[in-house]
């Protein structure tokens, strides 16, 4: 009764558009006043312990060193080295998008820098050299979709704060998927480029690959940073993201100087402002999942979902269903700050790995990333493609079928994800 | 009101730039005080620098706050206008002030019981002190950890950041019914390229550049030697 009163209460506010964290923040206010005895003053003091676990902190740095490292000349370096190795394949250049974002990925957290940091500079490039824009624009959505996927993620260090799962092992535990959607991408890219006979490269020598690489070995330093850094032990996760902040800022001012000490004051607002929207919703999400903790409704919901008899299986699938359904109304963050917890005890009490279902959960973000009506990858490639919404989700559909067969992969073949943290000994 | 919008701004980046050094400095000295290095290593093992993580929280949650507000004035705060977004405009127009208004009333609210905390957990006690008010047998509030500074200067970051979100949300309201505008923060916009004409220039030059590194010759030229892949297929 108190559950379907909560979350009628949530969608009914939803649904009026008013931001996610307000109608969280509303929907617990009022659910506190009329039918608990908690004290009001707990409430606010929430808003405050709520975000104060030094994990989180990871994710204004993730944002601050995703800003430096987009407008800092990284992704471009990145870009040259990535064409000098696949240029000179069917679809070259959109090759070359796909392995770039792959290298961006490694460093930055969120995929629609990703999109932001790679698209602006190989989408021009490529209908340039004669590609049409959609095909260019299909590959770089669903590319960019990679930036949550490998190494550092902010929608992984969300799901680990509300879950109590390792930050370092859901990192690694990235690194073969993402390596193996980059070339299920790449198939189909190089598939459908072959046919239409979209325009090659001349294959770069081997002096000239080593000579990128050197320039963007600057950026791919970074990737050493927060590995080597997490699991030599010599900082925490959230302290290899203030490294990586720190880094990021001395790489594009003082080395690729593609950026000056004036456009400083812009990135750290820019970065401030995401990351108190974050926060906030953040924060409210706490509020949200208190309340639910104390109506005792995520145990209530699991030992539900176990009395159905779905079997892991089952169970897996209906939390895809219902996750890809979500990703249809909301951004990653706040669909797993709400459905983490409520998932998580019946996927512990199945026996399935925490690692392998916050990998599964950060799939199916990232297909609803790249599909209308929410999928930011989608909005900002229509900004740097300008191309329309419905033209855009036509020419995504080769990819995003791919990605959907990945997603099944990904679900029913948990040694993927699990292999390189078990081999790493975070499991 | 401009001056305050500054302050805003001031504030938020002052925090972020702050709490990341601050963070960078101590994994430094941590790193430092651990290296064999004559003088250098006893320098470092002098100063204590554990309050830093408990600094960087209370930075970043201020930022957090102030952040919030800031971002109701960009409109960063999302959503879901799927449903609304389909109505007909008066109705939506209804909808969007219905939304703001629930935004400011319920930070308004988080003020009020903010303030409430802050005064009843030592706000009240040193706040009398001060200004020499015989403040009778108040206690005094608890303090933080590692800083060991009161816990209530600290929550301040709550009645103060959320008053100011709720006024933003009343400033946006009003401008709302008013004008009929919201602000929007469009992901969509990318610099450089939808911005001004000479950076999208900028951009295809850049690409440019990276295809006649490769290709050895122009555009042109090449399309000449590979007839058959370099068609302008679209």
């Amino acid at each position: 009764m108190n559950a379907s009163i909560l979350f009628g209460l949530l969608i009914a506010l939803m649904l009026t558009g008013m931001p996610i964290s307000i109608s969280l923040g509303l929907t617990v206010l009022t659910f506190i006043v009329t039918f608990t005895q908690v004290p009001l003053e707990a409430v606010a003091l929430k808003l405050f312990t709520g975000i104060e676990k030094w994990e989180i902190m990871a994710i204004p740095f993730f944002i601050l060193a995703g800003n430096f490292l987009t407008h800092g000349g990284v992704a471009r370096r990145m870009i040259n080295f990535a064409t000098s190795l696949v240029g000179h394949l069917h679809g070259g250049l959109a090759l070359a998008s796909i392995l770039a974002c792959a290298m961006f990925a490694l460093v930055c957290g969120s995929s629609v820098a990703t999109v932001v940091a790679i698209g602006s500079i190989v989408l021009p490039a490529m209908v340039a050299h004669g590609y049409p824009m959609a095909f260019g624009a299909g590959v770089m959505i669903t590319a960019g979709s990679l930036g949550i996927l490998m190494l550092p993620s902010i929608p992984k260090v969300i799901y680990a704060i509300s879950t109590n799962t390792s930050i370092g092992a859901l990192f690694v535990a990235g690194l073969l998927p993402g390596t193996m959607l980059a070339f299920m991408l790449g198939f189909v890219t190089w598939y459908i480029a072959k046919k239409n006979n979209y325009p090659r490269m001349k294959k770069a020598t081997w002096m000239e690959r080593i000579k990128y690489f050197q320039n963007s070995a600057w950026g791919l330093m970074l990737v050493v940073i927060i590995v080597g850094g997490i699991y030599s032990g010599i900082f925490t996760a959230t302290e290899a993201a203030a490294m990586a902040a720190v880094y990021s800022f001395f790489v594009s001012i003082f080395v690729y100087k593609d950026m000056g000490m004036k456009d400083v004051p812009k990135v750290l607002r820019d970065s401030a402002n995401m990351s108190a929207m974050l926060l906030y919703i953040i924060t409210n999400a706490t509020l949200f999942s208190f309340v639910l903790a104390n109506e005792n409704l995520p145990h209530r919901l699991a030992d539900w979902m176990l009395s159905m008899n779905l079997g892991k299986e089952g169970f897996l699938f209906v939390v895809n269903i219902i996750l890809l359904a979500a990703g249809n109304f909301m951004e990653p963050s706040s669909i797993i700050l709400i459905m983490a917890p409520i998932f998580f005890p019946a996927a512990m009490q199945l026996g399935i790995n925490p690692v392998h279902f916050g990998i599964l959960i950060d799939v199916n973000m990232e297909v609803g990333l790249c599909h209308p009506p929410v999928g930011l990858n989608l909005y900002v490639a229509s900004g740097i493609s300008r191309l329309g919404i419905t033209e855009l989700t036509k020419a995504v559909l080769p990819w995003l079928g791919t990605m959907i067969v990945f997603l099944v992969i990904v679900t029913y073949w948990p040694w993927l994800t699990l292999v390189v943290p078990q081999m790493m000994g975070m499991l | 009101m401009k001056f305050l919008d500054h302050l805003e701004e001031w504030i938020i980046s002052f925090l972020m730039a702050g709490a990341t050094l601050l963070i960078f400095v101590s994994v430094l000295h941590r790193y430092l005080a651990s290296a064999p290095i004559p003088y250098l290593q006893d320098w470092m093992l002098s100063l204590n620098l554990s309050w830093a993580q408990e600094l960087c929280i209370i930075m970043f949650v201020w930022m957090a706050k102030f952040g919030a507000a800031y971002g109701v004035r960009t409109g960063i705060h999302v959503g879901v206008d799927v449903v609304v977004n389909r109505l007909e405009e008066k109705t939506r127009a209804k909808f969007v002030l219905f939304a703001l208004l629930a935004g400011a009333f319920f930070t308004g609210c988080i003020g009020y019981l903010g303030a409430h905390f802050v005064w009843e957990n030592g706000g009240h006690h040193d706040i009398f002190k001060w200004l020499h008010v015989d403040f009778g047998d108040i206690p005094e509030g608890p303090t933080t950890p590692d800083l060991e500074w009161p816990t209530w200067m600290v929550y301040c970051a709550i009645p103060l950041g959320s008053s100011l979100m709720s006024f933003r949300f009343m400033q946006v309201a009003w401008t709302f019914f008013r004008t009929g505008e919201l602000p929007h923060h469009d992901h969509a916009h990318v610099e450089g390229v939808e911005d001004t004409a000479p950076l999208v220039g900028e951009t295809l030059a850049e690409g440019e550049e990276i295809t006649h590194v490769h290709l050895g010759q122009g555009d042109k030229e090449w399309a000449k030697s590979h007839p058959k892949e370099g068609g302008t297929k679209s």
